[in-house]
């Protein structure tokens, strides 16, 4: 079959993106993180004053605050945090046009295909080189409407007062250890605003790319959209492969108005030495609908829980999310919803397959609190196991104190079965072939809402992962 | 043994009480076998170096003991001068329990009656009291008294049981001898400020079949009271076993239990735990499954009303291929009541072939009320199924509408839905003897209510 050629020529056991350029920083602090690195970064960044001080205080919060002792093994990554460096300046300047980008940075991006989805009139491309934007573009139309889409950088320097009226309002540095640290030396990720009544049509897309060894990453982004705002961001990631650990932690900010609607969607496909701990969370209010669809395929360990705050009456949250665990792989994934105003309503849907001796986990929160009137919860988690060594885990959390909620969770743990592997095989496909087509069928629900080429890059890496997955 | 010190120790105790400390160990390891004396000298070391468990732990997160328990302030139930009269509550509960294999009454700890069907005891059944089995049976007991099934490493409340006991129940069925109606086991606890540390083994050998119904009561009291109970039950090979806690006790008591059941090849376990009393009730409660075909049917309900806590710990342990388990708990919540469900199916590695259920359901029906539910499954072998659901609602308003336009008052019609929601449960049970009894208590506390 001229397919499963391709599918041989491509190979598995390399790492599809795995290549890196030379490294061409300027500049970066020493390893490891204390205060005066914090003071290094912020001064390289020339930032206000008052943003130095959130900077200091999070990292005594950093400090004082324990490592989780739940979720993933991060004892690795507790040993190397002394030898990671926190902060990496690409370039001096801020890119204006595609022509300007140096041409290594441009070889990488053209392997990843980012020219390609600006000429598909993809909204923005905010490309992360390492730490900072070095390219941006937002088309004209968009500007005049008052659309912003700006490193996170410049939406403090250019739009101060918006940047600090919703800065770390969503996620407070002492929300957790890695928040606390990525609210202490956070360096590149997006800021986007939204004026009222704007609807974008085309999605705001940004490309992420860690670069160099032994270096973290912590993107920060924050996203606003005025009453009656709609859009949709994309984010997706690759990274190289190392030998050694990477780590990244970023906080995603989402601050919806009334009557607005929002969709993120972020496909993970770090390297397989990635820790990769991500707070992501969204205040929604009055009408206003959040979507977050979340795809884990890579890192080493992720922990990631994409969270909805139902602050206002009617407002709803969704949380879609799908998981694959491969070997050595262990993703820690799924997501929260908090009732707080009445009449709120939130679905979460997680899918997760584990193959080798890979892991995947559900952790979730449900919570409805009192005066929460008639909110509804809906959470149902599929998880599908390929090996014997694999494993699978499903904690959430149901918490109630509304007496008018109503609120339902529900879980399935299956194998493939070898009824439908038969009948499949019955009707001609190989083993390997029919085993894709039915971990397809089960992530079917939750690909069928991502963008066209995500959806088409998802296959193609689920027929890779299947290959020599049977017998 | 010098009867009149005896005498003078027994009026010790009741005058001023045995605090839970190093010389109640001591004073309850006295003319003991050594076996049992290391026993309780190590279950205590494991007590004093467990920490007392804060809601920082997931096991203890929902119930915050600091609040709730003072050891320092529990004065140990020795069960040696229980109350000269038999309190009417008592003798009502067992009138209920008409049609029983056997009978064991506890008041304060200790053993006061035993009664087994002589034909039971000329087939080698045997029921008595811990105490005596001490000397009677005591190589069953070394060998499985706080071992295998709840050894003190299992918890603080698990350590402090298996070095303070003060009584219980030894349960033991021979090969193949099977038991058509059920031992009725009714504990009593008289003293406010007490704590009643009490165990029960039940060995269960190759195809025996028994059932096995304890109900705890008190009055209400109104300083903390503390019963401990710890619960082991052996199922050999092909063995049915069935155990059923009824919890009626007063206000004031916190009632605290781990249970554990080790369900060898091709054996049945149904246990049931039926919540009603008590101001704060914990379980504990695992079925392992070590040997292939055996299954586990765990069943709970729990009714809650002014300010009563109930908290479920439970886990389903796959470690054999071929095993099964379901468990269903339901629970209704009145009032300022709360509830908390935490439960886990563990599949461990190479139990292939596991099919297992786990489904926690709650009803709230007033707006001050809180129910926290937390299923967890951890999977780590590929051919299985398994599943489990939790839900948080209030009463069904279409059921309702029903029965108010059949002309029942909205009380009545509350209460019917209620006991139909709870019922449920009942009507999983295998083995009969006790649902009349059940349905009978729920009754009466709706009706209270």
């Amino acid at each position: 079959m001229p397919e499963s050629e391709v599918v041989q020529d491509i190979g598995l056991d390399e790492y599809k993106y795995g290549f890196s350029d030379d490294e061409a920083h300027v500049f970066r602090t020493a390893p490891g993180l204390d205060e005066s690195v914090v003071r290094e970064i912020s001064k390289q960044k020339e930032e206000p004053e008052w943003m130095l001080k959130f900077r200091l205080k999070a990292l005594r919060i950093y400090e004082a605050k324990p490592m989780p002792n739940w979720g993933g093994d991060l004892s690795d990554l507790e040993a190397t945090l002394d030898e990671i460096y926190f902060y990496v300046k690409p370039q001096d300047q801020m890119e204006r046009s595609w022509d300007d980008v140096p041409d290594n940075i441009k070889t990488t991006f053209e392997r990843l295909g980012i020219p390609e989805a600006e000429q598909k009139a993809l909204a923005g491309v905010g490309a992360q080189y390492e730490s900072e934007m070095v390219y941006h573009s937002l088309k004209e139309e968009w500007a005049s409407k008052g659309v912003i889409f700006d490193s996170i950088e410049d939406g403090l320097k250019n739009h101060p007062e918006i940047f600090r009226e919703h800065f770390a309002t969503v996620i407070p540095a002492a929300d957790n250890k890695f928040s606390a640290m990525n609210s202490a030396v956070w360096s590149g990720g997006s800021f986007v605003y939204i004026p009222k009544g704007v609807h974008l049509t085309t999605p705001l897309q940004a490309y992420f790319r860690v670069n160099q060894e032994r270096m973290g990453q912590f993107e920060r982004t924050l996203i606003i959209l005025e009453e009656g705002a709609q859009a949709h961001y994309i984010e997706g990631c690759t990274a190289p492969v190392y030998s050694t650990d990477s780590f990244h932690s970023g906080v995603i900010e989402i601050v919806l108005k009334r009557d607005s609607r929002f969709r993120y969607t972020t496909i993970q496909n770090w390297s397989n030495n990635m820790y990769n701990l991500v707070t992501q969370r969204a205040t929604v209010a009055e009408n206003a609908t959040m979507e977050w669809l979340d795809g884990n395929l890579g890192s080493k360990l992720t922990m990631k829980y994409p969270s909805c705050y139902l602050m206002g009456e009617g407002a709803h949250g969704s949380i879609m999310s799908i998981a694959y665990a491969s070997d050595g792989q262990h993703q820690d994934t799924g997501g929260k919803v908090v009732h707080v105003a009445p009449n709120t309503t939130s679905t979460i849907i997680s899918k997760s397959i584990s193959k080798g001796t890979g892991r995947s986990t559900y952790r979730g929160l449900c919570k409805v609190h009192e005066g929460a009137v008639n909110s509804r919860s809906n959470v149902v988690c599929d998880a599908l196991l390929i090996n014997d060594t694999s494993r699978t885990d499903t904690y959430p959390y149901i918490e109630v104190e509304e007496k008018s909620a109503t609120v339902g969770h529900e879980a399935t743990v299956s194998k493939v079965g070898d009824e439908q592997l038969f009948y499949l095989k019955s009707r001609g496909m190989t083993e390997e072939e029919a085993m894709a087509l039915i971990v397809r069928g089960f992530i079917e629900p939750i690909a069928k809402e991502l963008p066209l080429e995500y959806a088409v890059e998802l296959n193609r890496l689920i027929e890779l992962e299947m290959e020599g997955s049977v017998g | 043994m010098n009867p009149p010190q005896v005498m003078s120790e027994v009026v010790e105790a009741e005058e001023s009480g045995i605090s839970l400390d190093q010389r109640a160990v001591e004073r309850a390891s006295r003319d003991v076998p050594t076996w049992l004396k290391d026993r309780r000298g190590h279950a205590w070391s494991v007590y004093e170096d467990t920490p007392l468990p804060t809601t920082r732990s997931e096991e203890w997160r929902y119930t915050d003991l600091s609040r709730l328990i003072d050891f320092g302030e529990l004065r140990l139930a020795t069960g040696e001068s229980p109350p000269a009269d038999r309190p009417l509550a008592l003798d009502e509960a067992m009138a209920e329990d008409r049609g029983a294999a056997g009978h064991v009454v506890l008041m304060d700890g200790g053993v006061v009656q035993v009664d087994l069907d002589p034909a039971l005891a000329a087939s080698g059944v045997i029921l008595t009291s811990l105490r005596d089995a001490v000397d009677d049976h005591t190589s069953i007991l070394e060998e499985h008294l706080a071992t295998e099934a709840v050894p003190p490493e299992q918890g603080k409340f698990q350590a402090l049981n298996a070095a303070l006991w003060t009584d219980g129940v030894l349960l033991y069925v021979p090969k193949n001898v099977e038991i058509e109606l059920p031992m009725r086991v009714t504990h009593w606890l008289s003293r406010p400020g007490s704590a009643a540390c009490t165990r029960t083994l039940i060995i269960a050998e190759p195809g025996s079949r028994v059932s096995y119904v304890e109900e705890f009561l008190s009055e209400d009291f109104d300083r903390r009271s503390l019963q401990s109970s710890a619960v082991e039950i052996i199922a050999r090979d092909r063995a049915e076993v069935q155990y059923v806690s009824l919890q009626r006790m007063g206000r004031g008591i916190f009632f605290q239990a781990a249970q554990r059941a080790l369900a060898h090849a091709d054996s049945a376990l149904n246990t049931l735990n039926v919540s009603l009393g008590a101001s704060v009730s914990r379980i504990d409660l695992n079925t392992s499954l070590l040997g292939p075909g055996a299954h586990g049917n765990l069943l709970g309900l729990y009714f809650g009303d002014e300010d009563q806590h109930f908290d479920h710990n439970t886990s389903q342990d796959h470690i054999a291929p071929h095993t099964g388990s379901d468990l269903l708990y339901k629970g209704a919540l009145d009032h300022r009541s709360r509830a908390a469900f935490r439960g886990v199916i563990r599949v461990h590695p190479g139990a292939q072939g596991t099919d297992a259920y786990q489904t926690n359901r709650n009803l709230l029906l007033s707006d001050e009320a809180r129910a926290d539910s937390l299923p967890n499954l951890e999977i780590e072998a590929d051919d299985v199924k398994c599943s489990h659901g939790a839900t948080v609602g209030q009463l069904d308003s279409e059921t309702l509408f029903y029965l108010l336009s059949r002309g029942l008052s909205r009380q009545q019609a509350e209460r019917l839905v209620v006991l139909g929601f709870l019922g449920d449960v009942l009507a999983r049970l295998p083995l009969g003897g006790v649902v009349e009894k059940v349905t009978r208590a729920i009754e009466q506390k709706l009706g209270s209510g």
